[in-house]
């Protein structure tokens, strides 16, 4: 095609000249010489004729409608801000549902994903089941008593059960500690006292202000195995002697 | 004021930190972008995404436009094309080469792309009309090169002239011309050559 040479224009030439062909902007002589060549050259209507073609199939294509919520997105993203009314196309008449649907939509857009959906709902699940384990009804909240004498009563219930419970330990501990004096002045071990002693420091009479100062009794006594017997807590005689005491205070306060 | 003046206007009032400027640009050309990007990359989650990234850029660089060198439209056209051809170059968005009598896979009617142009049996400007030949010309715009593509994407699409389109492809006039014409010839042979093998 190129190597054709006709009377009026060559087929390079019109190749060269197709977009202004196409675009209609041949005037003059150059227009002649075109028509001209067109009328005697095949190959060169053919090449008009597809270029025509794909330039009608891309000018038939419709605009395609960008998203409604792109111009929000690019306004949060550029300016953090959203964007004017007159900026947002919102339909005429919408209930206050839908602008506060519209108002925090953006504000639980980052964590509005299947993937928090999931978490949530699995923690949910999960404090669910602990709370059912542990005997917790939501059934039964409506028979609580939330006036401030009943919360009240229910803080003293719980903590005269919490002392109960934590005395009752004590005296294990006490009667534990009742039978292992006794078991040792049955059977007196010379090889054992100073490593009972260095296991359960008794308090120290001369020095009572700093025995008293520490809390003695079950923290700090090493309840490690010595000599393959059982070395039990103790608690110190000072408090016991202290118990009645403080137990008649209490119920006095 | 002419509409060049006006949007001269309008950029030199979003540069000083006028927020509702910025919106009215993002209103003005939020449309022409998400095209362009939609027309390159074929696909509207893609068209969105890289729609955005041109604003956030535009937004970061909107001090440089210069007046005098192009018009705000070149400059945002030029903007939204290196940022194609960068995420082109990335790989993310292949050109597709398959076959036009492949079938393709986001269609599940196992027609052939002829098969599917031949199928509505209409003229050619009705077949144009319809919704999905719509698809098909879409699909085979994809299928071309991206030099050719965004050539006559320009052209076509936007309807810029070749002065423009040589400023935005940073490439001579002549080129635009040549580029725009291979463009719509290969366009129409992948979609006429398998249009008339059907028949």
């Amino acid at each position: 095609m190129a190597g054709e040479i006709h009377s009026e224009m060559q087929c390079n030439q019109v190749e060269a000249l197709l977009a202004e062909i196409l675009d209609g902007t041949l005037q003059g002589e150059t227009l002649k010489g075109f028509e001209t060549h067109q009328q005697s050259c095949a190959s060169c209507r053919a090449m008009i004729d597809e270029a025509r073609a794909g330039m009608n199939w891309l000018e038939a294509l419709d605009e395609a409608e960008p998203p409604r919520n792109l111009v929000h997105n690019i306004l949060a993203q550029t300016i953090g801000a959203l964007p004017s009314e007159h900026a947002v196309v919102k339909p005429r008449g919408e209930g206050w549902l839908e602008r506060l649907k519209g108002r925090l939509a953006p504000m639980f857009a980052p964590i509005a994903t299947p993937r928090f959906a999931m978490s949530f709902g699995m923690a949910f699940f999960s404090i669910t089941m602990l709370l059912g384990i542990a005997g917790f009804h939501f059934a039964d909240v409506r028979h609580w008593d939330l006036s401030s004498k009943g919360i009240r009563r229910s803080y003293y219930e719980a903590q005269v059960r919490v002392m109960r419970y934590y005395e009752n330990v004590r005296w294990v501990y006490e009667i534990e500690s009742r039978v292992r004096d006794l078991r040792r002045a049955g059977a007196p071990d010379q090889n054992a006292q100073p490593q009972q002693q260095q296991e359960a420091p008794a308090p120290n009479p001369k020095n009572p202000s700093k025995s008293d100062n520490r809390r003695p009794g079950p923290q700090r006594q090493n309840y490690s195995r010595g000599n393959g017997e059982p070395v039990l807590a103790t608690f110190p005689a000072v408090m016991l002697a202290a118990i009645p005491q403080a137990r008649q205070n209490r119920r006095t306060a | 004021m002419d509409d060049n003046q006006a949007v001269n206007a309008l950029v030199r009032r979003c540069v000083s930190g006028d927020a509702a400027a910025w919106q009215e640009i993002v209103q003005q050309y939020h449309r022409r972008i998400y095209n362009i990007c939609y027309r390159f990359s074929g696909s509207a989650d893609d068209a969105s995404d890289l729609a955005q990234e041109v604003f956030i850029k535009m937004y970061r660089t909107l001090s440089t436009f210069d007046t005098t060198r192009a018009s705000f439209m070149t400059w945002v056209t030029t903007v939204t094309r290196n940022l194609l051809v960068d995420h082109f170059r990335k790989g993310k968005y292949d050109r597709i080469t398959d076959s036009l009598d492949a079938a393709p896979g986001d269609q599940e009617d196992g027609l052939t792309f002829a098969e599917r142009l031949e199928d509505k049996g209409l003229s050619p400007e009705a077949r144009v009309r319809s919704q999905e030949t719509q698809k098909l010309v879409h699909e085979a715009l994809r299928r071309l090169s991206p030099e050719l593509r965004e050539a006559v994407i320009l052209r076509d699409l936007q309807d810029m002239d070749y002065k423009d389109i040589a400023k935005v492809l940073n490439v001579p006039e002549g080129t635009v011309k040549s580029r725009i014409n291979r463009g719509r010839t290969e366009l129409a042979r992948l979609l006429q050559r398998n249009y008339k093998q059907a028949n």
